[in-house]
């Protein structure tokens, strides 16, 4: 659905994007990470056609992304919305820029009002929202006109567990129903609720790429032991052996056992 | 495709009218003062010179048009604080279809206001028009028009509202002295006479007069000097606009 390849940008002597390439299929949900300045918003900008591309290629469903953005649903990192205007007028306004009408828009605003829990913000300013109230508009918004293509950059940026619920609720049934996914995200666990395949960017390149099991399989889980009044921690790959290498010989009190598998956010810092 | 194009620009110029409408406060003003200004001025500029009434009517609506550039100039620029604009850039909307949108409650807006001012500069001031309501409503469009483009150029040039403010009051003011509105330009001294067709106001203050005089050439040519002024500033807002208003812009 989303290919691109090899994108370079530079701002002045900043190198905002260095051979960025990044595919993601119809149904896959591609967790974005990195650092900041890592060339992730640079990204999005570019696939929604807001900035070219130095170099490098973009397609949408094999089209460029100007002439494609009628399939494309962005949530932006930014909130992107107009203070003096309701949630209601909101949404009819960007579906009717998709070119929703009547029942049509009807039938699409009452999906994403009952998934993004806004029914009883529909008729209020969004200047009067919190911010976790207004990234659901956003949220909703993106979803409305149903894309192929979902751009969700920081979408639960300083949302509550509730908003965080039920975007990542509705991403995860966006993605069943078949649309390819690019969320960027500095909360690592997400991604693995979301069940993302993972896309990480560093010095405006890609650097690691694939599922979370490939790309957690090299790394060692930790486990934390105390003993008396100390606490032992060891980096390993059988954790189950290393306690009982460890327990086998002469020890103290145990008081606590830990094992901490490796995550997502271990991967980011042995990569970063 | 047309069709679906006008729907577009419906959707944006009926949002955009909604904003417009729930905050008033600038139209409001921009209305209020010179209709006092009228009122006060009036026996004043009476006693100063012969036509004062069409003077101080004309002159208090050039003037205070060419203050609501700010409306103008606010109506984009907010667009960029809000990020709404490159927000709307990432649909299927085209970069005409936008500046459409967001132009036509604006441009209803500097109509509405000086339509008021030229009723109430009728019916209360005391200007007895001789030219056609058509002549009148030609010469507001294009003034309309032109500050529609002037202001959305200006809102596409500066960094902030502060600068947006100052450029709006200083340029509004100097270049409407400089034109007439405040003093008619035949008491200027000669080498200001000289300067003053170099403001858009004196061209608007010419035309506004000349249709109330009912005097179609001295109405046409100020009109055609105004609207290539605004074709102008017109391009350049669209070049600048559809670079985008966000962050990696150089604005």
């Amino acid at each position: 659905m989303l290919r691109a390849v090899g994108l370079t940008k530079r701002y002045g002597d900043v190198r905002a994007l260095d051979g960025f390439t990044l595919v993601v299929e119809p149904g896959e949900v591609a967790g974005l990470v990195g650092h900041n300045g890592a060339g992730k918003t640079t990204f999005v900008e570019i696939v929604c056609g807001l900035v070219r591309a130095d170099a490098g290629t973009v397609t949408i469903g094999g089209r460029a992304p100007r002439s494609a953005r009628g399939d494309l649903g962005v949530a932006p990192q930014h909130i992107a919305l107009y203070p003096g205007a309701t949630a209601r007028e909101h949404l009819v306004l960007y579906g009717r820029l998709a070119g929703l009408r009547r029942a049509a828009l009807a039938a699409a605003m009452d999906e994403v009002v009952e998934a993004m829990l806004l029914t009883d913000l529909l008729d209020r300013r969004a200047g009067l929202l919190s911010g976790g109230q207004q990234r659901r508009i956003q949220a909703a918004i993106a979803l409305l006109h149903r894309p192929g293509l979902l751009l969700l950059d920081e979408p639960t940026a300083g949302a509550d567990p509730q908003t965080r619920q039920s975007l990542l609720a509705a991403v995860r049934r966006r993605a069943a129903d078949g649309a390819a996914v690019v969320y960027t995200t500095h909360y690592l666990p997400e991604l693995a609720e979301l069940g993302a395949t993972l896309a990480v960017a560093q010095g405006g390149r890609i650097i690691a790429r694939g599922t979370s099991e490939e790309l957690l399989s090299g790394l060692t889980d930790e486990v934390r032991v105390h003993i008396d009044d100390k606490e032992l921690r060891m980096r390993t790959n059988d954790a189950a052996k290393t306690l009982v290498d460890l327990l086998s010989g002469p020890h103290g009190s145990v008081h606590s056992i830990d094992i901490r598998k490796a995550s997502i956010d271990d991967l980011y810092r042995s990569l970063a | 495709m047309i069709a679906e194009s006008l729907y577009r620009v419906l959707a944006l110029a009926r949002i955009n009218w909604t904003l417009r409408l729930r905050d008033p406060g600038q139209f409001i003003s921009y209305l209020l003062m010179p209709m006092i200004l009228m009122l006060v001025l009036k026996p004043i500029y009476n006693r100063a010179f012969s036509g004062g009434t069409m003077q101080v009517v004309t002159g208090m609506l050039v003037i205070f048009s060419t203050l609501a550039l700010a409306i103008v100039g606010t109506a984009t620029l907010t667009e960029r604080t809000w990020h709404t604009w490159d927000r709307l850039r990432s649909t299927r909307v085209t970069t005409a279809e936008l500046l459409v949108g967001k132009a036509l409650p604006i441009f209803v807006v500097l109509l509405t206001q000086q339509t008021i001012l030229l009723a109430y500069g009728t019916l209360v001031i005391g200007v007895r028009p001789a030219g056609s309501l058509w002549l009148v409503a030609l010469a507001v469009s294009a003034w309309g028009a032109t500050l529609l483009a002037i202001g959305t150029a200006i809102a596409a040039t500066v960094r902030s509202h502060g600068e947006l403010s100052a450029i709006c009051d200083i340029g509004a003011l100097t270049l409407t002295t400089l034109g007439g509105a405040f003093v008619p330009v035949g008491m200027f001294p000669g080498w200001l006479q000289a300067v003053a067709p170099v403001s858009p106001g004196y061209w608007a203050l010419s035309m506004l007069q000349a249709a109330l005089r009912g005097n179609v050439p001295g109405t046409l040519l100020p009109a055609t000097v105004l609207l290539t002024i605004g074709a102008a500033a017109g391009t350049y807002a669209i070049w600048r606009l559809s670079r985008g208003l966000g962050r990696t812009t150089t604005l």
